[in-house]
């Protein structure tokens, strides 16, 4: 549905995009995770036809993307980071005039306005301007204004920015549902547990480049950590500390603040083979929580750096 | 056509400082017309001056200019008394004091003696007693010359017709700028206060570097967008123009219609609009914030209504300002419209002076339309 071949997108010196590849199918909700600065509103910019790039071919539903190609962007609907909506307009005129721009007859319009309104949820709300919403109310209804005309494709260039976990439940609830009615999306987030909870396919961009892509599973399976075991204890020595890092399938060892961290690969009874060890050598601990891998801990071993900076 | 009715929708939203503007605009118009209207009348009427005269001499010169003055003013016989006519003078119950001493018949056709007068000072009914007292006084001394006696002249100069005064008025307006120029002269100020808060304010809206992302990702074309946001431009443009045109009808309707120049005022009212959209567009692409929106459009609307003759007439205004309000559009409309209350029919170097402002109006405008293109691209490349 979507191919993006070698896509580079210089400001100056800096290279925002170096080589981008990414190929998204119909149906899918594709995640396109990275830290800020990564690429990942430039590269929508670039799909989308807002910006020149320097190098590099993008194709939506089998055409090349060009500013002027209405057919495609007729099938296109968006959702900027930033709320884009007129604070001089009302709720509902503001989403009526969005999806104006798509759907010329008035009662088809109307209908589809009021099923906008609805599924998001403003019905309350339609004659409020938007200075008078909450900020969850307002990414609402910047949702409302690039899904109302129904769009093939969606592109959510991170929706959820300062909303609180209520308001982006019910949006991720939202972007499923839109998903299940035949839209295919493409969600851009620094937020990894929003893209593990409703993401089909993710690409994990970083300095303007695609370095992993998969599903959740495939991407987990290209790491070495299979389980996190983190553990509070006092008192642990130094010694004790490399005897831990010699136990089987660990492979790494952290002790911090009396909170000590080991990473260990795909095996069973990891956690057992711990916790024996630390009671054999009579250390005390508290708290014991054990985790299977992340997306987190896809980047930081594939980048050496934390996921959100 | 949703752009366009984007357009109206929050140009409703403006209604308000719509309004205000027009309030004002009306409120100053025919405040300033009628303070124009009132010194007009006020500096070209006769003036009755309260007029002390002590008369030293007694001679019949003496006798003489008492009743000319007489003639013009409330002249009261009075005696030399120094106290009572300084307080006289102080309460305002005399404006004017002729002192003729004894022997000024003798000295004054002898010679050059000059009267003795106390007046106001700055007062500038003073200066009408000082006219005729000098035009009596030279009087006699011609009448004298040619051989009169005194008596004869008094006689002579009291009983000489006041010359009339024909205006011979080459311009057909009869020497005086028709009222509704005036109403003219002002319009600038509303068009372009008007357009460029209103129009500055929704282009800036909709140039909001976010709402242009959503509007170039739409389906609707770039040229259609700009079409649309012309139109709505032009249809609220005319639309004021027609409000000040109605305006201009309700007050001085028959005068207006009757004038030949009624299409050269349409016009060049039109051209001022399509300065005032340029300006405007302008506006709207320079700024998104309301604070300097307000101050770029006071900046403009009053500066050029002070510097290119909005406000004070472009003859009242020095060399060096008309020489910068030259490279304004406002001060060639003002040229343009004065030539029109100058001229009552445009025929010749008159009608090409004003077709010329005509012109600089619409290079003016071409000029500030290219700029906002040029910044418009920037921004959107930018972007």
């Amino acid at each position: 549905m979507i191919k993006i071949e070698n896509l580079v997108k210089r400001y100056g010196n800096l290279v925002a995009l170096d080589h981008l590849n990414l190929e998204i199918e119909e149906g899918e909700i594709f995640g396109l995770l990275g830290p800020n600065g990564s690429g990942k509103t430039t590269a929508i910019s670039c799909m989308l036809a807002l910006l020149k790039y320097d190098k590099g071919k993008v194709t939506i539903f089998g055409e090349e993307m060009k500013p002027d190609s209405y057919k495609i962007k007729q099938q296109i609907g968006i959702v900027l980071q930033n709320v884009a909506v007129f604070d001089e307009l009302t709720v509902y005129e503001n989403i009526d005039y969005f999806c104006g721009l798509y759907v010329k007859e008035k009662a088809k319009r109307k209908k589809l306005v009021e099923e906008a309104v609805q599924f998001v949820g403003l019905e309350e709300y339609i004659k409020m301007r938007p200075k008078k919403l909450s900020g969850g109310l307002l990414r609402r209804l910047n949702i409302a204004c690039g899904i109302a005309h129904r769009p093939r494709l969606i592109i959510m260039d991170e929706p959820t920015v300062a909303v609180d976990p209520q308001s982006r439940n019910r949006i991720l609830e939202g972007i499923k549902e839109l998903n299940r009615q035949g839209s295919t999306i493409i969600y851009t987030s620094h937020y990894m547990e929003e893209v593990e909870q409703i993401c089909t396919r993710i690409a994990i961009m970083d300095h303007g480049r695609s370095i992993a892509s998969g599903t959740k599973e495939e991407l987990k399976s290209m790491i070495k950590t299979g389980e996190t075991v983190t553990i509070e204890a006092v008192a642990i020595e130094e010694a004790q500390i490399r005897e831990i890092r010699q136990l089987p399938h660990v492979f790494d060892v952290r002790y911090d603040e009396q909170v000590l961290t080991v990473r260990c690969t795909g095996a069973k009874h990891n956690l057992i083979r711990i916790l024996n060890y630390l009671q054999e050598n009579a250390v005390s601990f508290g708290r014991v929580f054990s985790e299977l891998p992340t997306l987190n801990d896809v980047f930081l071993e594939i980048t050496g750096t934390e996921l959100r900076d | 056509m949703t752009i366009f009715k984007g357009y109206m929708k929050i140009t409703k939203q403006n209604a308000a400082i719509i309004i205000l503007y027009l309030v004002v605009f009306f409120g100053i118009t025919l405040m300033i017309q009628s303070s124009v209207k009132s010194t007009m009348n006020d500096s070209y009427t006769a003036h009755s001056v309260k007029l002390a005269f002590v008369d030293e001499d007694g001679g019949e010169m003496a006798k003489g200019l008492m009743q000319y003055l007489e003639k013009y003013h409330q002249v009261t016989l009075t005696e030399n008394n120094k106290e009572e006519l300084q307080e006289n003078m102080f309460y305002s119950n005399i404006e004017y004091i002729v002192k003729i001493p004894a022997g000024f018949e003798e000295k004054c056709l002898d010679g050059d003696e000059k009267l003795s007068v106390t007046k106001i000072p700055g007062s500038y009914t003073s200066f009408y007693v000082d006219q005729q007292i000098n035009s009596f006084l030279n009087n006699m001394k011609t009448y004298n010359a040619a051989g009169y006696t005194v008596g004869e002249a008094v006689k002579a100069v009291n009983e000489a017709k006041e010359p009339s005064v024909t205006m011979l008025a080459s311009n057909g307006n009869a020497g005086e700028a028709p009222v509704y120029s005036y109403y003219f002269q002002y319009i600038p100020y509303l068009l372009l206060s008007i357009l460029c808060y209103v129009l500055g304010n929704i282009l800036s809206v909709f140039h909001k570097p976010d709402i242009q992302k959503r509007m170039q990702a739409s389906a609707v074309s770039a040229r259609r967008q700009n079409m649309e946001a012309l139109l709505a431009a032009s249809v609220f443009g005319l639309v004021l123009w027609g409000i000040s045109m109605a305006g201009n009808l309700i007050l001085y309707g028959k005068e207006f219609l009757q004038s030949k120049n009624v299409p050269y005022y349409i016009i060049n009212s039109l051209i001022m609009l399509v300065v005032a959209l340029s300006l405007a567009y302008m506006v709207g692409m320079i700024t998104n914030n309301t604070n300097a929106l307000n101050g770029i459009v006071n900046i403009l609307s009053l500066g050029m209504g002070f510097l290119c003759g909005v406000f004070v007439p472009l003859e009242l205004l020095g060399k060096g300002v008309k020489t910068v309000a030259q490279f304004l559009p406002v001060y060639w409309y003002v040229k343009g419209n004065d030539l029109l209350a100058e001229y009552g029919s445009i025929t010749g170097n008159v009608r090409t002076e004003i077709l010329q402002a005509f012109g600089i109006q619409l290079v003016f405008a071409a000029a500030i339309l290219c700029i906002a293109m040029v910044i418009s691209k920037r921004k959107r490349l930018g972007t």
